[in-house]
């Protein structure tokens, strides 16, 4: 069995390739979330740890939004009859979305503002400990409302791919998942360079000083920066709870990959992060589908991202985009 | 001018007389607790509160202390633990033995990790030491056959040839008062004063001629091989050992512990340490929620008290002994 | 020979901060370094104390060559230096401030001895009420005496005080230029960075001007006040210029 998987690995190229594609189709997620990250490390300074949870959070938005609410009843006054819908999946995305900005921009309202106005002694050690405490909080009171079960949403679109090239499958739930990160994906670069706001949000990231000094208002930039940089990680979450079963805890992984993520593109960079997440998706792809024990190969996928991580450290700690510290 | 207080001076104040009052009772404390014949679970409930002192405390010393953020901390513990656990299971070897190794092993992890990431900025070591935790929990799930994956592993007893936990409990304590004493002594060496001006600044540390890499490793090997021994003496006396035991969830509270009791002092967190886990018992009913709030208790310590909660009524304490002591001097003095 | 660097070059990404600096420090001497804002002054000194490494060129400490060294070796060969932006430890007693260089460069001196000298070094700065206070406790001019205070525990035969007198009462500028003379009467050389050419003028035995990243002028402060280079770099601005004149 175990050479049987290395040896397609070596030989059969449509293997290799499906591999591939798959890796490709996560990594765009990873990227999604990874530059949430770095939105948030570029303005503000700082690493969210609570990252993953915000992930977690709006998956769990979209799962209760498409299993509880799935038929909403609506009262039409004139008429005077009840019109029943459903919650169509993209709304729910949105609407994650919606909820984490939200929730990221209190959080910042309230325990990251004292930071940046000189409220808080060792504000680097802070901001460490107050977004490892969010985490901490978020996580358990999840726990506590929802319980420990995983659940999983129904896929949102359920059609059958052509196989492409005749071998290689991709299943639905993956390729819509992939096809909202990069909607997202596009969307924020667009919005980042080609919107007012998004300029501002650049020119604070290069030069606090310099851009207040243009009018730009930085404590209101730093809580939508943060805000916005939560909404891609719980977008992210969204178009993935139809792909893997969800519990509490399902962030702290991916608070790791995402670091992983933006050290290997180098702490701050947008394109950095995109083709990290990118890189990651396929090495975490191939990797699994090659490791000799397929019984181990899950648990183990998540640990070639940390070799790689070492790897960076110690060789290229700036990273591949980044400045050169 | 310059004095250094004596030992005697130290012992008689009022702190001192504190610690001496806490420890007599913390020794006492299983007589007490059979005398009433309270259940034998009380004293699990110290025992318990004892591991995550020797955990919070050392976690004081590299954060509070030295300023590095690690989240290894219980994997470290995690490795002293299953290294000790395995050789008992594997090969057989004797309790003592395993800890011992047990305590190696995670100071060579410790020492690895802390190369690699120690020469970089500190947001570099909490990335790593975050990814490192849950990596390490997935490979120890992973590998059944040597530990046992998700069912866990199980340990040879602590001390053999009885089911009491009295002897546990003086062991935990001992092995907590030593390691305070251990970190006491260290935090007031020159490494100490090395520790804090590195946590000052790292830059201006090293202009003073003060070797930086080298104390911020060895500050992170030592409080590795801390957690480590911890972890290796604990789980022999709980007996078994699952993945979902160690590692992030419960660095969280250890590091909730340690802020909470005031990371600057390692008695502080140990004191939080034993009085959180016995809040956590006590809440038990909560369930769930006992944590949540638990973890805005964190958020808010940290926003309005950032020093903990224990330790400035451990400094006002001290103080008030302090003063006393001078006001007792200067009546000495102003005597014809 | 203290200190010598040779063609040296530092660039960050594309931009050329340094370009063929050579500065030879022969025997102990006052220097006052000067240049406008942005001429490389902080940079070169960053490459002194190993802080950054050149791109090109080499550094020489006491015979011995230094680029590409660890700053705390640097400094335990003797290589002293103050920051622009004080950097006083904060949370630790002045003392203790005190015994960081010491311990650091002597690791079995006896704490009671090197806490005496200390005491002395404080007393000399005027700050020795001060010292059971945390250093965070005391204003910007007593942390600026402490960082000097500090500098003289590590005993260097270099030191480079970059902008002592930023920010500084009037009654501590004095500390400081006692401090100054004290040091020189010591037998270390002195490199002074300031804006404050009253200073600059009153104290330097040899001036450096520094501008685009290169030595404009290197001599006495009577010859480099009339060199056309210098004056050409400083004109126009119009502070500097009263200054100077």
């Amino acid at each position: 069995m175990d050479s049987i998987i290395f040896e397609a690995c070596l030989n059969n190229f449509h293997y290799l390739l499906g591999l591939i594609l798959n890796g490709l189709i996560v990594g765009a997620i990873y990227a999604l979330m990874a530059i949430g990250l770095t939105v948030i490390f570029s303005v503000l300074g700082i690493v969210s740890f609570a990252h993953g949870e915000f992930y977690m959070i709006g998956g769990f938005v979209t799962y209760f939004l498409l299993e509880n609410l799935i038929d909403i009843d609506i009262y039409i006054p004139v008429i005077g009859t009840i019109a029943t819908i459903a919650m169509p999946w993209y709304v729910a995305i949105l609407l994650s979305g919606v909820v984490t900005f939200f929730l990221g921009s209190i959080f910042e309202q309230t325990f990251l503002r004292p930071m940046f106005s000189g409220k808080v002694e060792r504000p680097g050690e802070y901001a460490i400990l107050v977004t490892f405490g969010l985490a901490f909080f978020l996580q358990y009171l999840t726990l506590a409302i929802i319980g420990p079960f995983p659940v999983k949403a129904d896929r949102f679109v359920s059609f059958d791919i052509p196989k492409i090239l005749g071998q290689i499958t991709i299943a639905s739930n993956r390729i819509i998942a992939a096809s909202v990160a990069v909607i997202a994906i596009g969307s924020t670069l667009y919005y980042l360079q080609r919107t007012w706001t998004g300029r501002a949000l650049r020119a604070v990231s290069q030069d606090k000083d310099a851009a207040a000094v243009t009018g730009i208002n930085p404590q209101r930039m730093n809580r939508f920066a943060f805000g916005l940089g939560c909404m891609l990680a719980g977008m992210a979450g969204a178009t993935l709870v139809q792909v893997f079963s969800w519990v509490f805890d399902v962030g702290v992984v991916a608070s790791a990959k995402s670091f992983v993520i933006i050290v290997l593109g180098g702490m701050g960079s947008v394109p950095g992060a995109l083709f990290g997440g990118l890189i990651i998706g396929v090495v975490e792809a191939l990797g699994t589908g090659c490791f000799p024990d397929p019984s181990r190969s899950l648990a183990y996928r998540d640990a070639f991202g940390l070799i790689i991580f070492a790897l960076i450290l110690l060789f290229r700690p700036q990273g591949f985009f980044g400045r050169k510290l | 001018m310059i004095e250094e207080k004596s030992l005697k001076n130290k012992l008689f104040s009022l702190p001192g007389l504190i610690v001496a009052v806490v420890l007599v009772a913390a020794i006492a404390l299983p007589l007490v607790i059979s005398y009433f014949n309270l259940p034998p679970y009380q004293i699990h409930v110290f025992i318990v509160g004892y591991y995550f002192a020797i955990l919070a405390s050392s976690w004081a010393l590299l954060a509070g202390y030295a300023g590095q953020f690690s989240f290894a901390h219980m994997a470290f513990m995690a490795i002293g633990a299953y290294t000790a656990g395995i050789l008992g299971q594997q090969l057989g070897t004797n309790v003592i033995t395993g800890i011992i190794i047990g305590t190696v092993m995670a100071g060579f992890w410790g020492f690895l990790i802390g190369v690699l990431c120690l020469r970089l900025r500190r947001t570099y070591l909490a990335l790593f030491t975050i990814a490192f935790s849950e990596i390490l929990r997935l490979v120890l799930n992973a590998e059944r056959q040597v530990t046992g994956g998700p069912d866990g592993m199980s340990f040879n007893p602590l001390v053999a040839g009885t089911t009491s936990n009295i002897p546990p409990y003086y062991i935990h304590l001992a092995l907590l008062i030593g390691v305070l004493i251990f970190m006491y002594a260290l935090a007031n060496s020159r490494f100490g004063l090395f520790w804090r001006s590195i946590r000052e600044d790292e830059e201006a540390a090293a202009a003073m001629g003060v070797h930086v890499v080298r104390y911020k490793v060895m500050v992170f090997v030592i409080t590795a091989m801390i957690a480590g021994l911890a972890g290796a003496v604990h789980w022999h006396y709980v007996s078994i050992v699952t993945p979902n035991d160690l590692l992030i969830r419960q660095m969280s509270i250890v590091i909730t512990m340690a802020v909470i009791g005031g990371i600057e002092s390692l008695i502080a967190a140990a004191l939080g340490a034993i009085v959180i886990q016995y809040g956590l018992e006590f809440m038990r009913p909560l369930g769930s929620w006992r944590l949540v709030v638990f973890g805005l208790l964190l958020m808010v310590t940290l926003r309005f008290f950032q020093n903990g909660l224990l330790y400035p009524l451990l400094q006002r304490l001290y103080r008030r002994g302090a003063e006393a002591e001078t006001v007792a001097k200067r009546q000495v003095a102003s005597e014809p | 020979m203290i200190l010598e660097l040779k063609n040296i070059g530092k660039h960050f990404g594309g931009l050329q901060v340094l370009q063929n600096v050579d500065l030879a420090i022969e025997e102990p001497q006052l220097i006052g370094l000067i240049g406008p804002n942005g001429a490389g002054k902080t940079t070169l000194t960053n490459i002194m104390d190993g802080v950054y490494k050149p791109n090109e060129g080499e550094v020489w400490l006491k015979g011995e060559r230094v680029d590409g060294k660890k700053p705390y070796e640097i400094a335990r060969r003797g290589f002293g230096r103050t920051f622009q932006v004080t950097r006083a430890f904060r949370r630790m007693t002045v003392m203790e401030n005190m015994l960081v260089p010491a311990m650091a460069l002597h690791p079995g001196a006896k704490k009671r001895e090197v806490m005496e000298k200390a005491y002395g070094v404080l007393e000399f700065l005027t700050i020795e009420h001060l010292v059971n206070e945390y250093g965070r406790g005391l204003s910007g001019g007593q942390q600026k005496l402490l960082e000097l205070g500090r500098l003289l525990m590590l005993d260097p035969d270099i030191i480079i005080l970059d902008e002592p007198f930023a920010g500084v009462h009037p009654k501590l500028q004095e500390t400081i230029y006692e401090y100054i003379n004290k040091a020189r009467t010591e037998g270390k050389a002195i490199v002074l960075i300031s804006h404050d050419m009253g200073s600059i003028f009153a104290l330097s035995e040899r001036l450096v001007v520094l501008d685009f990243g290169q030595v404009i002028a290197d001599g006495h402060p009577d010859e480099v006040k009339t060199n056309p280079a210098v004056i050409e770099a400083y004109l126009g601005k119009d502070e500097e210029e009263e200054n100077l004149a």
